[in-house]
């Protein structure tokens, strides 16, 4: 059976409530009290089996994913205003959790809320939030992030995850399993990384990627300007191909240049092609005008 | 469309509730079935059947179970079969057991190298190496240790005990590791045949 | 206290898999090099086997349209309604059908594969003239070029309610509309350029991609 929880405004207001019963000493706190603006917090518990998926939807807010050892979703919401209201449903092994505007006539400012939601670790997140923050920590399951100019940090993750932002920042450690990043302005940041299949994409930000490349391993780097850094260990094994059509490219690793090269994007701007030790991950890098450099790792 | 949804609307017929529980499923059944035949043209037929016999059925689903299960429970089925008509044996999962390995101690590798398998496994020789397993050890071991699944959906799954699957994945996992030894030993053989062709020498 | 046999430490080791071993087995591990070989080779194969997990391998597209095609030889499909697949939670550039005409759009939407497909093609003849392939790619992306930039006028005055989300559509929807124009400009100085013509394609992409949601949040906005 499921369960359904839906969750109405209210006012916290503890002084108020405790110092009811006193006359003037309460009178006087509610009304400090009520002068300035107070939070408006809600935490609720889900029950949930294994693998439980978790959607949020936010227009503006803080956003701090945890995982945890209970099979239970705890859902911490902080309000930044009463026009906006905090939806928290459970259908069978699913937890929708989002956020709106209660009346027509809401201030930007305050059509915003922020999160603390605990999960258990192989949990699927589907997380919407146009602005602010979203970070994720030691969740293992899958994850799909989408925001416009939030920026989006996740630490040891390992599932397939997708993330798309126009302007936001990416930032990513110790991720593993497969990854999927694309944005317009944003800067995207991957170090330590585990990953087997990394996909990342973005228009006029920056890429630094910083980890293992694992035999079989897919790594495809593209920007149009700005700078792509891939920083390398000498243990790892990797087939390269390097293309900026009109910046540069700028190598440390010794590579032994192939037989035949038949790559097609080989007649045009600056490119380098070759092998690294065994050639056993593949790592493509490509920019229209920014520059892309294969660094050393310290 | 959720897929409760999704579901209601293919018992009766709908042709978008059939493509959206298809697009839901469709890469977890294709890596079961590709992990277990080990080609894809294998496991494209292996799919599509698959998702032919769900559909034909769907207007029996209950809910008594996930959705998922059912779907896995069908797909593995569908697998085995098609591994069982190949190998010319009908044989219950319970029979699909090596030559016994559970009498005396460990193997003994006599002579050659210390060959550790920590931090050496190649993933093209596991490949290989899962797609030599009977077709019991496979299923076990695939829907364990590849695609995650506990003992107790595997249980459910393949119609067994919670024992018999971790009896079989253990089995399944031993069975690996000899196929990798071979694997690795027969590889630095032939590193010792080429180096001593090279040197112009004998062994 | 009788020590543990390599037998009935395999046998313990079948039974608990991954769970953890009792003192007896980590004593037997510890005076028993093959037995700890056993045991770091199985973890070792369970590792290599768990780093495939989240590797989800997508079926080719074609498997489905013949799926399809079975289930409506058999008479299993119905009812045909509303075959454009709906998704409640579906990212933004799939819902772009939805967001704008369909009618126009989906002419241009197949224009730009059709271009995409040229930019793939290889042309039988690899001397063709640079002035073919300029023209190719104008006849391919002029229309869409103009359907998106007419989809933009309507946008001109596009406010979400979240400033923060207001600026950044427009501030990228210019970033990429400067990149739409660099990367013609080299098309045109090297109409031979793959590399710049994937470039353009995936720009004209992006830019249908932003309008597609501000589009649906001017909707959702009204």
């Amino acid at each position: 059976m499921s369960a359904s929880y839906f969750v109405r405004q209210q006012l916290v207001c503890n002084r108020t409530w405790k110092a009811a019963s006193l006359l003037v000493p309460g009178l006087l706190i509610c009304s400090f009290a009520s002068a300035a603006p107070q939070p408006r917090r809600q935490e609720q518990h889900f029950k949930v089996q294994a693998h439980p998926v978790i959607t949020l939807h936010n227009p503006n807010g803080t956003i701090t994913v945890k995982a945890w050892t209970k099979a239970e979703v705890m859902v911490i919401s902080n309000r930044a205003s009463d026009d906006v209201e905090v939806d928290a449903e459970q259908m069978g092994n699913r937890v929708d959790v989002s956020t709106h505007a209660a009346s027509d006539n809401v201030a930007p400012e305050d059509l915003r809320a922020d999160y603390q939601i605990n999960v258990p670790e192989d949990a699927e997140l589907q997380i919407h939030n146009d602005s602010g923050e979203v970070n994720v920590a030691n969740v293992l399951g899958d994850m799909n992030v989408e925001t416009v100019a939030a920026a989006v940090d996740l630490e040891d993750s390992a599932g397939y995850v997708t993330i798309k932002t126009v302007g936001g920042s990416f930032q990513c450690t110790r991720c593993a399993g497969k990854l999927e990043i694309s944005s317009i302005s944003g800067n995207l940041r991957l170090t330590d990384i585990h990953s087997f299949h990394v996909h990342a994409q973005t228009s006029t930000g920056n890429i630094l990627f910083s980890g293992e490349f694992l035999p079989n391993g897919l790594y495809r780097l593209k920007n149009y300007s700005g700078i792509i850094e891939v920083r390398f260990s000498p243990a790892d094994s990797f087939d390269l191909s390097a293309t900026s059509l009109k910046g540069k490219v700028i190598n440390e690793a010794s590579l032994t240049p192939k037989a035949h090269q038949q790559h097609f994007y080989s007649r045009f701007g600056n490119s380098l092609f070759g092998t690294f030790n065994a050639g056993r991950a593949k790592v493509e890098l490509t920019s229209f005008d920014g520059t892309i450099n294969i660094l050393k790792r310290d | 469309m959720p897929e409760a949804e999704a579901i209601r609307l293919a018992q009766q017929g709908n042709a978008a509730a059939f493509e959206r529980l298809y697009r839901l499923h469709n890469r977890r059944v294709y890596s079961l079935c590709l992990r277990m035949v080990g080609n894809t043209a294998g496991a494209e037929d292996l799919t599509q059947e698959a998702f032919l016999q769900l559909f034909r059925k769907i207007a029996t689903f209950r809910g008594e179970s996930a959705f998922s299960t059912w779907l896995h429970r069908l797909a593995v089925n569908v697998v085995l079969m098609k591994l069982r008509k190949k190998s010319g044996t009908e044989t219950s999962l319970d029979e699909l057991t090596e030559p016994d390995e559970e009498s005396g101690g460990p193997r003994r590798d006599f002579g050659g190298p210390d060959l550790r398998l920590s931090g050496s496994i190649d993933r093209v020789h596991l490949q290989r190496a899962v797609e030599q397993l009977p077709p019991g050890y496979k299923a076990v071991f695939v829907l364990h240790d590849i695609q995650g699944y506990e003992h107790n959906e595997i249980a459910e799954i393949m119609d067994c005990s919670i024992g018999n699957s971790k009896s079989q994945l253990h089995k399944a996992r031993m069975r690996l590791r000899e196929l990798l030894h071979e694997a690795t030993r027969d590889k630095a053989r032939e590193d010792r045949k080429a180096a001593s062709a090279d040197s112009g020498g004998e062994d | 206290m009788a020590l543990m046999t390599c037998r009935a430490f395999l046998n313990d080791l079948r039974l608990r898999m991954e769970g953890t071993p009792s003192l007896d087995a980590e004593a037997h591990i510890r005076n028993c090099p093959s037995c700890r070989h056993i045991t770091e080779d199985l973890n070792a194969i369970h590792s290599a086997a768990r780093s495939w997990r989240a590797e989800e391998i997508e079926p080719p597209a074609h498997l489905w349209a013949s799926l399809r095609l079975q289930l409506e030889r058999e008479g299993l499909i119905r009812d045909d309604r509303g075959s454009q697949l709906e998704l409640s939670n579906s990212g933004w550039f799939s819902r772009w059908f939805a967001g704008l005409p369909r009618p126009a759009l989906a002419g241009g939407y197949l224009v730009l594969l059709i271009a995409v497909a040229f930019g793939f093609s290889r042309p039988a003849n690899r001397q063709a003239n640079e002035a073919r392939w300029l023209e190719g790619t104008q006849v391919s992306t002029s229309p869409l070029s103009a359907q998106l930039t007419a989809e933009q006028v309507s946008f001109a005055s596009f406010n979400d309610s979240n400033p923060a989300v207001t600026a950044s559509l427009n501030k990228n929807l210019a970033i990429v509309d400067n990149y739409i124009a660099l990367c013609e400009k080299s098309v045109q100085e090297e109409p031979q350029n793959e590399v710049a013509r994937d470039y353009l394609y995936e720009a004209y992409q992006q830019k249908a991609d932003l309008l597609a949601q501000m589009t649906e949040r001017g909707e959702n906005n009204r």
